[in-house]
Order: structure tokens, then sequence, then C-alpha cells
């Protein structure tokens, strides 16, 4: 009888703690948690299978044999590092002391299409600053906003002075160009600025679960006129590869609107809300967990095509002439 | 007239004494502090575990009439945890604040030195869990409302020359509420969105065994005084939204007692 109870007392404790097994801090124990993690969280499985054939389970097997207990950790890190770039995602990330793994092949393989010259050319040095946007008047009454990082912040009140300074030009520029993104509510503050009514402008969801098809329905994701300062007049977004995450948001949010235009080359895209977990061996992983989607629930994973293509080239930027720039300025005179 | 005032008043006090004999209360009012381990695991932030330690404050209240079999047990504990994984590079900070407010109903046996009760508490608690390591999915809300089952013994006893009261309290899971994003969800799509995905949370003892025990031993040292020292583990766990969590916490207390009535309309 008292054993019965033993037994009893010890199962009703073993259902009721809510617990998961540890993976070993071991090489392998490491490799066997990074790749669960991702297996488990990661959002574009199916998606990058279409688009180039990527299996997780074969990546297991790829890079498994590869992996010993006896290898050091900056071994086992390029074995991860690698393993990771299968993902062909730039929110993907290995965090160590001493290295970040990435990949970065999504603008690193392309012209950069802009020049940090060109732009201290265009600017001048009377240009103003507000939170992290700079802009002027250009000679020809082309309003410009160059906007570097939406990790830096803007105030309402910052981007009311700014459009107000610039309310009598004929149009205006943003310059999104090698901003690597920051915060999604940034980016949505600044394109209220352009929207006249309620507007569709894209999709998201969310994992539910570990299975690779585990997804919420599509939300859709409206954008409000801001109640503030409105800008009315033609727009044109310069885009470049290295325009990603909530900047590649941004210029998705813009390309839905009706007077605006993307001038310059594709984004570079990451379209997944990333998040992070760790590994045993305390290293930090992060991932794409919630994709995200254009207004006709088309993937943005990998960019967007501008919708007049500009390349900067070595005579003209040799010139100082920005031709992405110039372009942007010949639309908005017309 | 003032005859007549005279005997107003003296009805009134007399009614008014009679009412506060019989609605004395004796309230025994604990205040604790604690020090001791945590343990949590919260998945939607990592899948490792960070342990480490931390203070918790807890104060109990429990009132009761002598005449009367029902108390009111009211406890508030506030913890504040700092925690690391197993390869000490990774910080998570806890903190939360836990009310319980409940009804028990007693049975005193063995000439009254020990002291049963039984009866259930309703908590509310609110809290959170921060990685200090994470970009985009930084820290965890915790919220839940809870039904718990409890049960207290309470045994009296004299030794060297002192008393003592030996107290253990126990309190189960039933069912309740909690807030949880859904397994990959993030804050900014709850938040600034306002998409709702199974954020509220039935929960029963089964997807949220929770479970908090309480083991105290009261030393009555001078007339008005009583130390109180004892272990409280407080073990929180959800399994919800494909998600896991529990915060474990073990705290060795260290307070004073102090027992005393009120009679509202003394005068």
């Amino acid at each position: 009888m008292k054993k019965y109870l033993v037994y009893l007392i010890s199962l009703v404790l073993l259902v009721s703690c809510v617990d998961t097994q540890e993976r070993d801090n071991t090489p392998t124990g490491n490799f066997e948690a990074l790749w669960e993690i991702i297996d488990e969280h990661y959002c574009f499985f199916d998606y990058k299978q279409h688009e180039y054939g990527l299996d997780w389970n074969e990546v297991y097997n790829k890079y498994k044999v590869r992996v010993n207990d006896k290898m050091n950790e900056v071994q086992l890190f390029e074995v991860l590092k690698d393993m990771l770039a299968e993902l062909r995602d730039g929110h993907v990330n290995l965090y160590t002391s001493y290295d970040m793994g990435r990949y970065w092949t999504w603008h690193e393989a392309y012209p950069q299409n802009y020049s940090d010259t060109l732009e201290r050319r265009y600017l001048g040095t009377d240009y103003k600053i507000s939170g992290g946007m700079s802009y002027r008047i250009f000679d020809d009454n082309i309003g410009y906003i160059r906007y570097e990082s939406f990790q830096q912040p803007i105030g309402e009140n910052g981007l009311d002075d700014a459009l107000s300074y610039m309310s009598l030009c004929r149009g205006l520029i943003i310059d999104i160009r090698n901003n690597g993104g920051g915060n999604l509510t940034t980016a949505e503050m600044l394109a209220g600025r352009f929207v006249q009514e309620k507007t569709l402008v894209s999709h998201l969801q969310h994992k539910t679960g570990k299975g690779h098809n585990d997804f919420s329905p599509l939300e859709a994701r409206y954008l409000e006129p801001s109640s503030k300062r409105r800008w009315h007049k033609p727009v044109c977004v310069l885009t470049n590869r290295s325009v990603f995450s909530a900047a590649n948001d941004f210029a998705v949010i813009m390309h839905a609107l009706p007077n605006v235009k993307l001038v310059g080359d594709r984004t570079g895209g990451g379209s997944g809300l990333p998040m992070s977990s760790s590994l045993p061996n305390g290293w930090s992983v992060r991932f794409s967990a919630c994709p995200m989607y254009d207004r006709n629930k088309h993937h943005t994973e990998f960019g967007i095509d501008p919708d007049i293509n500009v390349a900067l080239t070595d005579e003209a930027t040799a010139q100082g002439i920005d031709l992405i720039i110039e372009k942007a300025r010949e639309l908005l005179r017309n | 007239m003032r005859t007549k005032a005279l005997l107003l008043a003296l009805i009134a006090y007399t009614t008014l004494l009679a009412q506060s004999i019989d609605s004395q209360k004796v309230i025994t009012r604990s205040t604790m502090l604690g020090f001791g381990s945590t343990n949590i695991l919260d998945t939607y932030l990592s899948a490792e575990h960070f342990k480490g330690s931390g203070l918790s404050f807890v104060t109990t209240i429990e009132r009761q009439r002598p005449d009367r079999r029902w108390s009111t047990l009211t406890e508030h504990e506030a913890n504040l945890s700092a925690t690391k994984d197993r390869a000490k590079t990774q910080q998570e900070l806890e903190g939360a604040y836990n009310f319980y407010w409940g009804k028990l109903y007693s049975w005193q046996l063995f000439d009254n030195s020990l002291k049963l009760q039984a009866g259930g508490l309703v908590n509310a608690s609110l809290g959170f869990i921060y990685n200090t390591s994470n970009s985009n999915n930084p820290a965890q809300a915790r919220a839940h409302l809870n039904i718990m089952p409890t049960g207290v013994a309470t045994y009296k006893f004299n030794l060297w020359r002192k008393q003592f009261t030996a107290r253990y309290e126990v309190a189960l899971p039933l069912c309740g509420i909690m807030f949880s994003p859904n397994y990959g969800q993030s804050y900014y799509e709850i938040f600034s969105l306002g998409n709702y995905d199974h954020n509220v949370v039935p929960t029963t003892f089964i997807s949220a065994p929770e479970w908090r025990q309480m083991l105290t031993l009261d030393v009555r040292l001078w007339k008005s005084g009583t130390l109180r020292v004892g272990y409280l583990g407080n073990m929180q766990q959800a399994k919800v939204n494909n998600l896991r969590q529990h915060v474990y916490t073990h705290r060795l207390l260290i307070g004073f007692t102090k027992q005393f009535s009120i009679i509202p309309c003394s005068l």
C-alpha cells in the first residue's frame, strides 16, 4: 500500500512539473540546442524551401558530422555560423563575446549605390537635424530628408517642424539608403505623415507552435493617417540593398501609397520580426520569428523592387553626382 | 430635555458596547523577510534555465472572531530575483507581487492545541521576467488570477518554558486565468497592433500546476512580540500556448508575529 502511495505521489509530482530537458553544454549539445531552437521557432522554412530548396533536416545531417566533443569554442562557432548561414537571413545571428555570426550577402554581394561623400556634398553644412533625421531644401525647391537608422527616434514635434519647413517644396525625397532598420513604430510614425486615410499596408502572422507550418491566420495591418501635419505632394523614397528590417517595412508601406515612388536599387529585405534565445554555453541566437508580408500578401523577406531602378556610376560619382538623388529630383520636378 | 438626551446616549453606548463584544476580532499579523534561491524557465525568452537568488517580503494577516469558525486570510508577497544561466553569461531578472485573499473554516482538536483550517484563496499576481541579452523579446509580462484550495495546520506547544506555534499552509491550484503571448507572437503585435491571439488563457491545475507552501515556527520571546522563522516555497508554473514557464522561489523567512484584538466601539 505504501509503495503505491509513493508511486502515486511521484507520478503527481512528475506530471505537475513544467520543465524542459536541457541539452548538455558540450559542442554536440550546443549544436543540437541551436538546431532545435531554429527548427521550432524559425518562420521562413516553407518559403525558403520554395525559393532555394532549404531543407532544415538536410542541414542537420550536413553539419552534424562536422561537430564532435573534442572541438574547441572557435571551431564550434565556425560550424554553427555556417549552419545558420544556410537560412540566408540577415536577422539570424549568433553572438559570442568575440564575434557575431551573420549572413550579410544580401547587401555585401551587390553594389552599394550609396556614397557618404556624395551625401555630404548634397546635405552641405547648413542642413537641419531633428532626432534621427537630417533635412534641407535643394536649390530646385525639392525637400530632402536623410534617415540613416530607425534606431534613432524622432518626435512628432520634430516631424511637424520638418514638414512645415519644407511645406512650400514641390516634392520630397526621403533617403533611407543604408538604413538597416530599428523601431517599427518609428517607421510607422514617419509613414503616417504621408497617408491620407486608413490604408492597408501589410499583413503579418506569428507561429503558434513548434511545427514548421504552425501559424496564426494572417492579420491585416493598417496605417492610420497622422493627426498632425501631413504631406500631400509627391514623394520619392530612395532605397538600396542595405535597406533592411524596419527600413524595408517602411519601403513596403510607402510603396502601397499612391503619391510615392521608390527610386534606386532593390531593398535588402528582412521581413521577419526577430526574437532571441540562448544556448547552453551562453551564446545568444537571434532568428526571424514572425513573418510580415506586403499588402498583397507577398513575402518581402528578400526585399522589394523599386519603381525606378537607378544605380550610381563611378563616372557620375567622381563628378559629385548622385544619380539616384538626381533621378528623384527629376521625377519630382515634372 | 437634558435627561432625555442623556438616556438616549446611554442606550446608544450600551448598544455599541454589546455590539463591540460581539464583533471583537482577533488579528494575527506576521511580517517577514525572506532570502533564498530562484529558478526560472521561460521558453518565450530562452530555452535555458536560469538560477540565482532573491529577496521576498511577505505579510500574512488572519482575522477571526473567537466564537466563529470562519476566518479571513490575507497575504501579500513581493519578490525580486537575479538569476543567471549555467554558463553565467546571460541574466534574467524577475519580480512579482502576489496577493492572496480567502476564507478558511477551522476545526479545533486535541484540547485546542491543534487547529486545522480548510478553504480557498484567490491569488492575483503581477510580475515580469527580464532577459538582459534579448533584443526584440527582452521581457515577459506575468499576470494571473487563480483560485487555490488551501489548508492550514497550526499546532501550539510549550518547550523550555516558552510557547511555540508551528504552522503549515499549503495552497494548490484549481483554476484561473492568465496572460500569455502566443508561441511566437511579439509584444509589438499584441500592444501596438492590438492583435489578440489567446492572450488571456483559462488555466487549470493541469496547465498551471502552481502550488505554494509555507512552514513557520513562532516563538514567543516577550509579552507583545513573537519571533517567526520559516520556509516559503512558491512554485508558479504554466504550460499554455505551447510555451513553458516556471518560477520557483524558495525562501528562508524571518520576521515577527503580532496578535491583537479590535474592539471597534469600545469607549
